[in-house]
């Protein structure tokens, strides 16, 4: 019974050292995008501009999603 | 008609003013905080102007010490809060004489409404008028005046909050404690295992999903606290006690800064979010993994 449920949730082991479901892996790619733009508008900004925080976090939001 | 529909249906009301009061505002507030609107500025008019309100926060001194003090706050509050709410509910789990009378003593403070907590705290810590630094000067020579000192005024605001909400935890470990199976207490205690082992191996395993939902409740009241500090210290002295909902009605209000006091406000949503979240994966997470393993 617990096996299907986990199965039907979609729950899985990635690079993450949690087990995440897809709701879970999108919610800490959120979580990231938002810390790297804060992080990047405090020390980063002056040298390389805002944009380039937002590719990179999309791109590591991608690699959460699929991989985490 | 589908048992899914029907279910859908009972839902609809709860989801309709959650969407109304819930979703809504968050969503309006996300909006604002993306824009410069100060109805007392020379342009009072709501303009888009993407991430300034957060490029101009991560520099705001005020702001990140207010959030400093929050955490702190929060850190000292909670933690106080979840051990003593813990031996007293120990305590109740006891039989003594009086134990119903103390029980609802104790329960009181819960009552009571966050802005009278404050009027209640003021006048008994107030300089010149409270009793208590009447009596600390007058018995162990201590000068008490939360209106010059900043630790004191600090300490003085957790101290309130935990005999505010202390109760909560009592009652919700109470019932946790009350429900908890005796077996596996017998089992130990016929394998010669000390208190500290029963409390350390069993009860507080069987106690962490109590410990964390309160935590969780606690936390999230915590790093949003206004009225109470508002109405004790005012924030002050200087700034030691504002915290950031106080700061952040400092600035929404008084001043009127509607686009920067919504980019703080979802500062400090996203603040308790990932605190929340840290702690569960912290805490249940990562020990459910291992146990599977």
């Amino acid at each position: 019974m617990s096996d299907r449920a986990e199965k039907t949730e979609g729950r899985r082991h990635g690079f993450l050292p949690i087990e995440t479901n897809a709701f879970d892996r999108v919610f800490i790619a959120v979580l990231l995008f938002v810390a790297l733009h804060l992080f990047w508008m405090r020390f980063v900004e002056a040298a390389l501009p805002l944009g380039v925080a937002t590719v990179l976090s999309l791109v590591l939001g991608a690699i959460i999603v699929m991989r985490g | 008609m589908r048992s899914s529909s029907v279910g859908w249906l009972f839902l609809a009301p709860t989801l309709l003013i959650l969407f109304v009061f819930g979703v809504l505002p968050f969503l309006y507030v996300l909006v604002i905080g993306f824009t410069q609107w100060n109805s007392f500025a020379a342009d009072p008019e709501m303009r888009f102007t993407g991430a300034d309100n957060f490029r101009r926060l991560v520099f705001d001194d005020q702001f990140l010490y207010s959030l400093w003090l929050t955490l702190k706050f929060a850190f000292f509050a909670v933690v106080s809060e979840i051990v003593l709410g813990y031996f007293l509910a120990q305590a109740f789990m006891r039989d003594f004489p009086g134990k119903g009378f103390f029980r609802t003593i104790h329960t009181l403070p819960l009552v009571i409404a966050p802005i009278a907590v404050g009027a209640t705290w003021r006048l008994l810590t107030v300089p010149g008028l409270g009793p208590l630094p009447y009596y600390l000067n007058r018995w162990f020579g201590y000068e008490f005046n939360i209106s010059r000192y900043i630790d004191q005024a600090f300490f003085t605001t957790v101290v309130m909050d935990v005999w505010h909400w202390t109760p909560l935890v009592t009652l919700t470990l109470l019932a946790a404690l009350s429900s908890l199976p005796k077996e596996p207490f017998e089992q130990a205690q016929i394998d010669g295992a000390n208190r500290f082992q029963i409390f350390w191996h069993i009860t507080l395993p069987l106690l962490k999903p109590a410990i964390l939902a309160t935590v969780f409740i606690r936390m999230m009241d915590a790093l949003r606290t206004v009225d109470e500090v508002w109405m004790l210290t005012g924030g002050g002295p200087g700034a030691a006690t504002r915290y950031i909902g106080l700061h952040i009605w400092r600035v929404v209000f008084p001043k009127t800064d509607y686009g920067y006091g919504s980019a703080m406000s979802l500062i400090t949503l996203y603040l308790t979010i990932v605190l929340c979240w840290m702690l569960y994966a912290g805490l249940v997470a990562r020990r459910d993994l291992k146990r599977a393993d």
